[in-house]
């Protein structure tokens, strides 16, 4: 049970009898486990817990933000203070105000089969400890090997002025691995993000043994049997990792409201989406790319959005055209909108500000041999290393990890880094088929000042895109 | 908790005392204070009370690291933690932490600084210069920081340090591809000037007029210091030991080689006034002046003790409590001007700032990078027009070989993720630097 929670209604109390018209308190306690392998020996091992509190105020249409992690009622006192002080000096001439929303009283949690807190460190190590020894064994020239491995036990409880209280439990597990291949001189390096709310059966749930034995033999296979991928006009099928990342950057950023509105231009950047854009096509009618907090086990699931907004499936590009953004209650309130329960915070010591959750490619109907029996001359880009993508949201690129050629709708020879770099109307329009899998990794979504990497799933299913310029 | 210190003290005495053959505590006060705006206007001011601590114990080659958040709990802290390092697997590479004591040489904060509570009048300047300069539209960041350290290690380290600095942020824009960024690191109030970023930054702002899609192809370029900050962080943030036997750098066994053009000296050095600057790494080891690259050649990678032995070398006082970091970096200056370097190119790009570096492979150094804000054609050595939409892919090596000119002029900067070390960097020249671009 989460202590202090009196601290977080206290705090709330003071800010509106000192004038605030808006207050907000989240107590949280985080309670992490980390560990990192390299080349087979545990480098670093680290077990913490971090209980504090932020507070945000909204005085005159102007925002404060303090937070602090002594949690005494004079710090919280002065932590207020601090907030409401920061935020009278601050001089807008356009006031903030916040979109409505009723309020909720309520509890949610994600169940564990195994209890990250029942199961003890040495089995945590054992089990991943397990996936470096088969590697090893596996007699893959693998010359570097990093692992690291989180979990994350966090109790919230959020508060407002507005009589919101919620209370929830989230337990999430991470797993990412960095695995280099050598032979003959030449060298092929994956990675790979693993994310899972819940408990520690997400080993077994992900087969993770088995799925990075199988990347380590594609990277020996790559290095053995493939060659330069062609340069010229090509069919191409994607996997879930890149549709993944494709609904990542060039739809979930782009539609963010406040990247829309400027609010992240001098850091993560600005968007290509202006704020009357809603209803414009971006894609063909086949491309639906939908951002959903509520995708059991996803590490970015949630209930309730760190403003207490009731969580929801956000259509943001629908049936080829920009359909929603990503609102949190300031941003809704600008563009004369609801929130659809966007705002996240890393942690309690950050203001939330929108971002996205679990993003995807929605699946559709046809079977990935389907989507190769439609292409005669081609390329299967199962995965990808290097990606990058302006901020403006419109010119990426992703270059190929594994991948293939697709001769009359048969998976043909390894080829190596084949590269795909277009605008995003031009990937999201070359789209005709998509697939009827789907299947999600994990990131850490950057943005905001400081920086808050924040859990995030990229998804999709495989998707087919015809006639593009790959080199 | 007011005596720091003395809890520091405690730590590693209770740590030592239940076993552990090694100890660090790290305790630490942080007071800092933001103000985010955009669209000319103050979004939110932000500030943080941090106390808390950092504890590194290993028993029997097996190591923990812990954060202390909560000082009522310490005792319970430490025991938990080495009763988890002696659950852990041990480290064969582990070979210890410094023995000191040592000396340092550091000095008080900036009063001013710390005194500091209202920065209005600081981001309006910033604003306004931008606006000035022919900015429509401005967002940014400004931070005023202060920290408060306490080390004590099994090692004999016991030391305290007390520093503050400044820093700003700004990007100017007149539309989505008409914009530029400055920003602005000190150590004083006084040599503290936002109007210099904003300034900057809305003077290239102004400058982009309507760019037009750039060539794709190999152009000779000139780099502005906030883009040259970010080839520089590659560099250094690839010779931490860590980082090259994770196979994460191209620069693994190529310690004695040419790297670099030879007219690139790229120091490690929190030793200089500088808002990374400390007087000791993690482990309580004087942070020194360490030529990571000198004359183009690899020098060293950064090490802290247990790498250090690993390689068989000394430690270059770069130890975070894991693997080795740096603080900060300084790119020696070249012998032109920057009006110099601009009269060397005969038709080129000048490019003032980037982001969203990543690897192809960390092995050969094969990666991209995006340039944003201000991106500039020069011919006969004069700025005619501006493109947009390019990216620069390439071998990060091939770009520090082909960078056969640095500016006398440097400037300290520091960005969002890109240069995350603060680094005190010239404009540089390089030639034939490869550029791609959206195909459709």
């Amino acid at each position: 049970m989460l202590e202090h929670r009196d601290l977080a209604d206290l705090a709330v109390d003071q800010a509106r009898t000192k004038g605030a018209t808006y207050a907000e308190a989240r107590i949280e306690r985080h309670a992490t486990e980390f560990f990192l392998l390299k080349n087979g020996t545990l480098d670093a091992l680290s077990v913490s817990e971090d209980t504090g509190i932020g507070v945000r105020v909204l005085v005159n249409g102007t925002l404060g933000f303090a937070t602090t992690n002594t949690l005494t009622k004079d710090d919280v006192r002065s932590t207020v203070d601090d907030a409401m002080r920061v935020a009278k000096g601050a001089r807008r001439k356009d006031p903030i105000v916040f979109a409505t929303e009723k309020a909720v009283r309520t509890e949610w949690g994600v169940s564990e089969k195994r209890k990250l807190a029942d199961v003890e460190i040495e089995q945590k190590l054992e089990d991943v400890t397990g996936i470096e020894k088969e590697l090893v064994a596996s007699k893959i020239p693998l010359v570097a090997r990093m692992f690291q491995a989180a979990t994350n036990r966090i109790d919230k409880y959020f508060v407002n002025s507005e009589g919101s209280q919620i209370l929830s439990y989230s337990p999430r597990v991470r797993l990412f691995y960095f695995l280099t291949c050598m032979e003959g001189g030449d060298a092929e390096q994956t990675y790979r993000n693993y994310g899972w709310s819940g408990g520690w059966e997400a080993l077994d749930e992900w087969d993770a043994t088995e799925r990075i034995l199988g990347e380590a033999r594609s990277l020996q296979k790559s290095l053995q049997e493939g060659k330069k991928s062609p340069e010229g006009k090509f069919d191409l099928v994607c996997g879930p990792q890149v549709s993944g990342i494709a609904s990542h950057e060039s739809c979930g950023h782009p539609t963010e409201a406040d990247r829309i509105l400027g609010r992240e231009a001098s850091q993560a950047g600005k968007s290509f989406i202006t704020a009357d854009a809603i209803g414009q096509k971006v894609g063909s009618p086949v491309v639906n790319v939908c951002d959903d907090p509520l995708i059991q086990n996803a590490i970015a699931y949630y209930e309730y959005d760190d403003e207490g907004v009731k969580a929801r499936r956000r259509y943001l590009y629908k049936e080829g055209k920009i359909h929603e953004f990503l609102q949190n209650r300031e941003t809704a309130a600008k563009m004369g909108t609801r929130s659809n329960a966007a705002s996240r915070a890393t942690t309690y010591s950050l203001e939330a500000i929108p971002r996205m959750a679990n993003t995807f490619v929605e699946p559709k109907d046809h079977s990935f041999e389907e989507l190769l029996e439609g292409v005669k001359h081609g390329i299967y880009m199962k995965s990808f290393m290097e990606w990058n993508i302006d901020d403006k949201r419109y010119n990426q690129k992703y270059v190929g990890r594994e991948a293939y050629l697709i001769e009359d709708g048969e998976i043909g020879a390894p080829v190596r880094k084949v590269v795909l770099e277009l605008t995003t109307p031009a990937f999201w329009s070359a789209v005709d088929a998509v697939g009827n899998d789907l299947e999600f990794e994990a990131g850490f979504c950057g943005k905001s000042d400081p920086m808050q990497a924040l859990d995030a799933s990229l998804g999709g299913p495989h998707m087919r895109l015809r006639d593009l310029h790959l080199r | 908790m007011d005596d720091l210190m003395g809890l520091a003290e405690g730590i590693v005495k209770k740590a030592t005392g239940l076993g552990a053959q090694d100890a660090i505590a790290d305790v630490y006060r942080n007071r800092n204070f933001q103000i985010r705006f955009s669209q000319n206007q103050v979004d939110i001011a932000n500030t943080w009370r941090e106390t808390a601590g950092w504890l590194f114990v290993a028993v029997d080659r097996r190591i923990v690291v812990t954060e202390v958040k909560d000082f009522s709990k310490w005792e319970k802290v430490v025991d938990n933690t080495t009763m988890v390092a002696r659950k852990s697997q041990e480290n064969d590479e582990y070979g210890g932490i410094a023995a000191g004591p040592f000396e340092y040489r550091s000095g008080p904060p900036d009063p001013k600084i710390v005194q500091l509570d209202d920065a209005g009048a600081l981001v309006d300047a910033g604003i306004e210069a931008a606006l000035k300069a022919g900015a429509k539209e401005t967002a940014g960041s400004f931070w005023r920081n202060e920290e408060e350290h306490h080390l004590v290690t099994s090692g004999g380290v016991q030391a305290s340090r007390h520093g503050a600095s400044l820093y700003f942020s700004i990007r100017a824009l007149k539309s989505l591809d008409e914009s530029g960024h400055g920003v602005e690191c000190a150590t004083t109030l006084r040599d503290f000037k936002p109007e210099r970023a904003g300034r900057k930054a809305g003077e290239i702002a102004k400058q982009v007029d309507h760019p037009e899609k750039g060539e794709a192809g190999k152009h000779d370029v000139i780099f502005d210091t906030l883009f040259l900050g970010s080839l520089a962080d590659q560099i250094v943030g690839r010779a931490g030991a860590f980082t090259v036997l994770a196979g994460l750098s191209p620069l693994k066994d190529k310690i004695g080689q040419q790297i670099a053009h030879e007219g690139v000296t790229l120091y490690d050095d929190a030793t200089t006034r500088s808002i990374g600057s400390r007087p000791w790494d993690d482990e309580g080891v004087p942070t020194r002046k360490t030529a990571v690259v000198e004359k183009g050649v690899l020098k060293t990678y950064l090490h802290n003790t247990s790498t250090a032995k690993l390689f068989k070398t000394a430690t270059t006082g770069n130890a975070g409590l894991v693997a080795p970091t740096s603080y900060a970096l300084a790119v020696e200056p070249g012998d032109r001007t920057k009006e110099e370097l601009f009269a060397e190119v005969r038709d080129g790009l000048y490019v003032t700032n980037t982001w969203y570096t990543r690897y192809q492979s960390y092995v050969t150094g094969d990666f991209s990078t995006i340039p944003r804000d201000g991106i500039f054609r020069i011919k006969d050595g004069e700025i005619a027009g501006a493109v947009k939409d390019l990216r620069l892919t390439d071998n990060i090596l091939g770009v520090w070989q082909r960078m056969e000119a640095l500016s006398k002029e440097r400037q300290e900067v520091m960005w969002w993720g890109e240069v995350s070390v603060p680094s005190l960097v010239p404009y540089g020249l390089a030639r034939q630097v490869g550029f791609t671009k959206s195909s459709m």
